[in-house]
């Protein structure tokens, strides 16, 4: 018996005999197969000296893939590309290319390489010396991140041909010192900025700005690097590149490598209770549907979404293995927190076979190098398409049929993709927004653009001449304009210092965890978060630790916690008011009109309520003392004015928060945004706009371009979230529709479908 | 280029405009009153205007801080010139110390005052204090930056006062005021001038007066090194505002005391090459000359492979300290020191900026590692002995070292041991001292405080000791012919 549990089988063979159990096969909502597709070769550009002919020879390359040999031709053609092909299709060759030609032709050349994180930008250079030792090239890269010893930080600048970092580093201390970097600006012929898809919301305008400084101190020294932008499958990877970068990117996204055949499946955990919609657990499904593909020997990836349910996979995974003497020993977890050698040696164990399983969180997701597996699990719903597409792309052989599976959980989010296959399959995934013109960040990297270099009396910052802008910053003594007409930065401090990239708001809350003998920061939140997440009092949940908060510091923005372990969790009220200021874009739409603009949002924190765990119940509330906050961001809005009539106006307020809800729901999953991202108001009697309205607002001060997207895609949402709610097979509204259920008696999702049909093109 | 020029901007600018008004609207709590809001639409006018009244500053500069306007095509600079004044260094006696520029090149001291303490490119040197040497005069003269727009000016001047192969000499200027003018070249795009060679006075101050000194900013070393105080000197964490002030509304008050206080730094640049030259480079046993400042000369010497002459130096420190080691111990000599000396690497370097607070306990500990006392001075010598390949009088300074007894005396042992094993190759006398070391050390953790792997490598040398000597006594007993068969 046992030997044949663990005899070897192929994917196929595994997934037909997994199809062929009905507790498991029940629950595939969606199955889609998807043709093998053969490769597309191009030959090596003429240019492409011996040398590195031979370097890729050595590893097994004598041809290139189509989409590798277009970027490789664009970029040695000095035009800027953005190459958009998935997982393991040899994106970093594009680059690598033409940057080792370039500097095998000219050693003064200089490369900059970004990547979101260290351990990328360290992998990333492992492999650029192998290739180039292979091709006989002396080439010195070198990575230039926080973890650079002092002593060799000198010999990176001067020396280093290929220097690879991250936003933050470029941000804060090689922009600020360019004069120390002069022999890599002087040079600099190309800029990579990998993992292009990161790069969106409040880090992503962030980072735009910190391109826009980048690419005004290479002109400075007059240099003019092509840049190439590799990104994961989005929706607008062209007009992301362009936003980031201020300049038109040629797209190259005809994939040329090839795949085998590969099953998607779609799996909902059962129903337990028809009345609140609770439905069984997504991990316990998960390691049911990987067992199998274990037992059968093939190399299996389990995504689990955060630290914690990585860990309950793996011992569940280890549990069911040792009851039948499996290869228990042949699972390995990944996730942050891990070492780095000991990361090393999983991905190692994966390319080699040595290893069978693994359950990762998205650490994995990024451009690791893992080679490629059999079958990806993935319990709950990633967040976002692309993110999907990257996880299931780490199943697929080149010749061989792979399976991914997508087990949901009973988020709402989960339930509304998994339930709208095409949604995944459809051939549209997010668009990925960011806004280099916010306001706030436009004003902060002007600071350290300015700090940076002088600004010439009508250059440009952005879309406009700065001139405005620096006469603003010149009223509060950070720049004054000099005789010749220059702005030139006047202020003692050091501008870079008092930015950071990851968040939006220059004043954070600092949570300080008493715990252990010596204190130390657990994290940071914005006010605007602080005010429901670390009030006195709050349980503050952190990486699925619960603290208490003991003392909320508002006038040094210090929040004091120590570790509990408690059942229940806190929720703050939030009493928000929103008043528009300024509508950007307005047009007519089913039922009403769809608006967008700039708002005013006050946010008052009065009371908190305990909940119980698992069951919501509510065990018990406080009051909070904090002051008001006032948030001016950009929202997008729409009115119900032809279907207003005949509701009795409690009715109203329900179908409208119902609806709502449903709205912002949609939202995030077509905008690629975390849902906390964009904010509620429905009023039935706006004193604004005479007739009901549902606001979603930007979370961010002065907003990130989210609701101007919405404002276009208006019809979409509304068809969306009306689909959503109906759907959903709760009886009367649940968490996963139109939110918590206030009121048992009322029928939420009756009225928000009612208001709904009205607005409906 | 003007925004009146782009039509199709013209919404987008009207509605920046709205919000930076709003923006403005809310920081109006910060209440800087400020220039009227500037239109890029009319730069010209503005230029001009603002040409005429950096012309008035730098004439208000000038004369204020009396000196001249200096014209040049690439902008103004205020230049203030002082008449020279007698201040002789021997040069062939400073090149004699270790690390000091060749007697035969031109010097020019340089100090500059700067916008910001950081590196980074949006700090100016907005005043740079130059003295150089015209036979045994002493010249100085100091260029201040009247507008941003003037720096190339101010640039050009600086590097034409550094003639070809001159050495530049500052204080702390390898870490900071050199890498910001060049940082200020670079800025313009222009290679900055190459020195013939930089001689930081902060390292050498710190090795060799470091035991005397409470901390090692420059104003300190006038005061307990030169013996000079200030009146009426402007604290260097000021200097930026001051600058940044009269950038604002053109008052150059505040700046005076900038420029005596930059004046003064230069020349104790001076003061402080006549001081070695005259004091430590005579090296005699004059009584003039600290004989612990002697000791830290012979360790800087040793350091720098000259080992004859740092034995030399050492043997007279250890003299002069023999001579007054019983009016002057070094802790009564010395304020109380804080609890991390303020050369420790632990402590952040100290180049001026608001007072810190000072911490009150004390480590004895650490500041005996520090003073130079005669014992100190005489475990520096054995040390460099051997390493000059002198090993038998090595050994017996180790020896003398010993008989001090105390921690140092078992330690000393065992480099006796050391010499006589491996250099002198006479295994019973290495035997000898490696039993003594043992019992010193029993002595020392009979009073708690054992020296931690002592007996553990008094052991193995003992056994190997043993052996050698054993195989000696069986070779030795032999005929020699025997043996070889």
């Amino acid at each position: 018996m046992a030997l044949r549990l663990y005899a070897p089988a192929t994917t196929e063979t595994v997934l037909e005999s997994i199809l062929a159990e009905p507790s498991l096969a029940r629950g595939v909502v969606h199955h889609e197969t998807i043709a093998a597709r053969p490769p597309t070769f191009a030959p090596f550009p003429d240019w492409l000296g011996p040398g590195i002919r031979q370097g890729l020879a050595g590893r097994g390359i004598d041809q290139l893939y189509v989409h590798q040999a277009e970027a490789i031709g664009a970029v040695h053609a000095g035009e800027d590309v953005v190459v958009v092909t998935p997982t393991a299709s040899g994106k970093s060759l594009c680059y690598t290319i033409p940057i080792l030609q370039a500097i095998a032709d000219d050693p003064a050349a200089r490369a900059l390489l970004l990547f979101p994180t260290k351990a990328l930008g360290q992998d990333q250079v492992a492999e650029m010396s192998e290739l180039a030792r292979a091709s006989a090239l002396d080439i010195r890269a070198a990575t230039y991140d926080g973890d650079t010893p002092a002593p060799i930080r000198h010999a990176i600048r001067t020396a280093g041909q290929i220097v690879v970092s991250n936003p933050d580093m470029l941000h804060s201390a090689i922009l600020p010192h360019h004069t120390k970097w002069y022999q890599l600006f002087e040079q600099l012929r190309v800029i990579v900025i990998d993992e292009l898809h990161t790069y969106r919301g409040v880090f992503g305008s962030h980072v735009a700005n910190v391109v826009r400084r980048l690419l005004r101190i290479c002109a400075h020294y007059g240099s003019h690097p092509v840049i190439v932008c590799c990104s994961a499958t989005i929706g607008n990877p062209a007009e992301l590149a362009s936003t980031l970068t201020g300049r038109p990117a040629r797209l190259v996204d005809r994939n040329g490598a090839p795949s085998g055949e590969r099953h998607v499946l779609l799996v909902d955990p059962p129903i337990l209770d028809r009345s609140t919609g609770a439905r069984g657990s997504a991990l316990t499904l998960a390691n049911r549907w990987a067992l199998p593909f274990l037992r059968a020997g093939r190399q299996t990836i389990v995504f689990g979404r955060a630290r914690t349910a990585v860990e309950i996979l793996l011992t569940g995974l280890r549990e069911a293995l040792r009851e039948g003497f499996g290869p228990r020993s042949r699972i390995r977890g990944y996730r942050g927190g891990y070492l780095p050698t000991e990361r090393r040696s999983i991905e190692r164990g994966l390319r080699d076979g040595e290893v069978l399983g693994v359950v990762a969180t998205n650490a994995l997701e990024l451009g690791v190098d893992i080679g490629r597996l059999d079958a990806a699990i993935l319990a709950g719903y990633p967040g976002s398409i692309a993110a999907t597409w990257q996880q299931i792309g780490r199943a697929g052989r080149r010749l061989e049929t792979s399976a991914a599976v997508l087990v949901a959980s009973q988020s709402p989010v989960d339930q509304y993709v998994i339930h709208h296959p095409e949604f995944l399959f459809g051939g549209r995934p997010e668009e990925a927004r960011l806004d280099p013109d916010n306001l706030h960040v436009l004003l902060a990297h002007l600071r350290a653009a300015a700090f940076e270099l002088p600004f010439e009396p009508g250059q440009r910052w952005g879309p406009l001449p700065a001139d405005d802008l620096l006469a603003f910053l010149a009223e509060e003594g950070h720049v004054r304009q000099a005789a010749d007409g220059r702005w030139y930065w006047s202020s003692e401090n050091f501008p870079a210092s008092e930015i950071s990239l990851r968040v939006a708001a220059p004043e954070n809350v600092v949570i300080v965890d008493t715990t252990p003998d010596r204190p130390r920061v657990l994290g940071e939140v914005d006010l605007f978060s602080a005010q429901v997440l670390v009030h006195e009092r709050a349980i503050y949940i952190h990486e699925s630790m619960q603290y208490y908060v003991d003392r909320l510091d508002w006038g040094e923005k210090k929040a004091y916690v120590h570790k509990v372990d408690v059942d229940h969790y806190t929720y703050a009220n939030r009493a928000v008011t929103l008043k528009p200021l300024d509508v950007f874009g307005e047009a007519p739409a089913t039922g009403g009109r769809r608006l967008h603009g700039e708002v005013m949002v006050a946010s008052l924190v009065t009371l908190f309520k305990k909940l119980k765990f698992g069951t919501d119940e509510n065990v018990g509330w406080g009051p909070i003392d904090l002051p008001e906050l006032e948030l001016q961001t950009t929202a997008y809005w729409l009115t119900a004015e032809t279907t207003s009539g005949g509701w009795r106006r409690a009715d109203l307020d329900v179908a409208l928060l119902g609806a709502g809800r449903a709205i912002q729901t949609v939202a995030a999953v077509l905008l690629m945004v975390d849902p906390r991202d964009l904010g509620l108001v429905a009023q039935v009697r706006s004193p604004h706009q005479e007739h009901p309205t549902i606001y979603l607002y930007e979370a961010v001060p002065g907003g990130i371009g989210l609701s101007e997207r919405l404002w276009d895609r208006h019809d979409e949402l509304v068809t969306a979230a009306d689909d959503l709610i109906a759907a959903c097979t709760c009886d009367a509204g649940c968490p996963a529709c139109t939110g918590p259920r206030l009121e048992p008696e009322v029928d939420a999702k009756a009225l928000s479908r009612r208001l709904l049909a009205g607005l409906r093109p | 280029m003007t925004a009146a020029a782009l039509p199709a901007i013209g919404d987008e600018r009207e509605r920046l405009l709205r919000r930076i008004a709003d923006l403005r609207a809310r920081h109006a709590s910060v209440g800087m009153p400020g220039p009227a809001a500037v239109s890029a639409a009319a730069p010209a006018g503005l230029i001009d205007l603002g040409r005429r009244r950096a012309a008035r500053y730098a004439e208000a500069l000038a004369t204020a801080v009396d000196g001249d306007v200096v014209e040049t095509p690439r902008g103004r600079v205020v230049r203030v010139d002082r008449p020279s004044i007698a201040m002789a260094v021997d040069r062939s006696a400073l090149a004699s110390l270790p690390g000091q520029p060749p007697p035969d090149v031109p010097l020019v001291c340089l100090d500059t005052e700067t916008t910001g303490l950081g590196t980074g490119t949006g700090t100016v040197a907005f005043l740079v204090g130059l003295g150089w040497w015209s036979g045994d005069r002493f010249r100085q003269a100091q260029l201040v930056l009247p507008d941003h727009a003037d720096e190339p000016a101010l640039l050009e001047a600086v590097r034409s006062a550094l003639p070809d192969r001159a050495w530049l000499v500052t204080y702390n200027g390898r870490g900071f005021d050199w890498p910001l003018l060049v940082t200020r070249f670079r800025l313009g795009l222009s290679a900055p001038p190459a020195l013939g060679g930089h001689l930081d006075l902060l390292p050498v101050v710190r090795a060799l007066f470091r035991h005397r000194l409470t901390d090692a900013r420059l104003r300190t070393v006038e005061a307990e090194l030169l013996r000079l105080g200030r009146v009426g000197d402007v604290d260097g964490w000021e200097i930026p505002a001051r600058y940044l002030g009269f950038l604002r509304d053109g008052n150059a008050g505040g700046l005076v005391e900038v420029i005596r206080h930059n004046h003064e730094d230069v020349r104790t640049l001076a003061r402080l090459l006549v001081h070695l030259s005259t004091g430590l480079a005579a090296r005699s046993r004059s009584p003039f000359v600290d004989p612990r400042d002697l000791a830290a000369l012979g360790r800087a010497l040793a350091r720098a492979g000259r080992l004859d002459e740092a034995i030399s130096c050492l043997e007279d420190a250890a003299a002069g300290i023999g001579a007054v080691r019983d009016e002057r111990t070094p802790s009564a000599a010395r304020p109380a020191a804080p609890a991390e000396p303020w050369w420790s690497p632990r402590v952040a370097a100290d180049i001026g900026g608001p007072p810190r607070p000072t911490a009150t306990s004390e480590d004895p500990a650490r500041r005996g590692a520090t003073a130079w006392t005669a014992d100190r001075v005489d475990r520096e010598r054995a040390r460099v002995l051997r390493q000059a390949g002198r090993f038998a009088e090595s050994a017996a300074a180790w020896r003398g070292v010993a008989l001090a007894g105390g921690r140092a005396g078992a330690l000393a042992w065992i480099e006796v041991a050391k010499l006589e094993e491996h250099r002198l190759r006479d295994p019973a006398a290495a035997l000898e001292a490696v039993e003594r070391a043992v019992a010193a050390g029993a002595l020392l953790r009979a009073r708690g405080l054992p020296i931690r792997g002592l007996d553990q490598d008094a052991a193995r040398r003992r056994r190997r000791l043993l052996a050698r000597l054993e195989r000696r006594r069986l070779r030795g007993a032999r005929p020699r012919g025997v043996a070889d068969c």
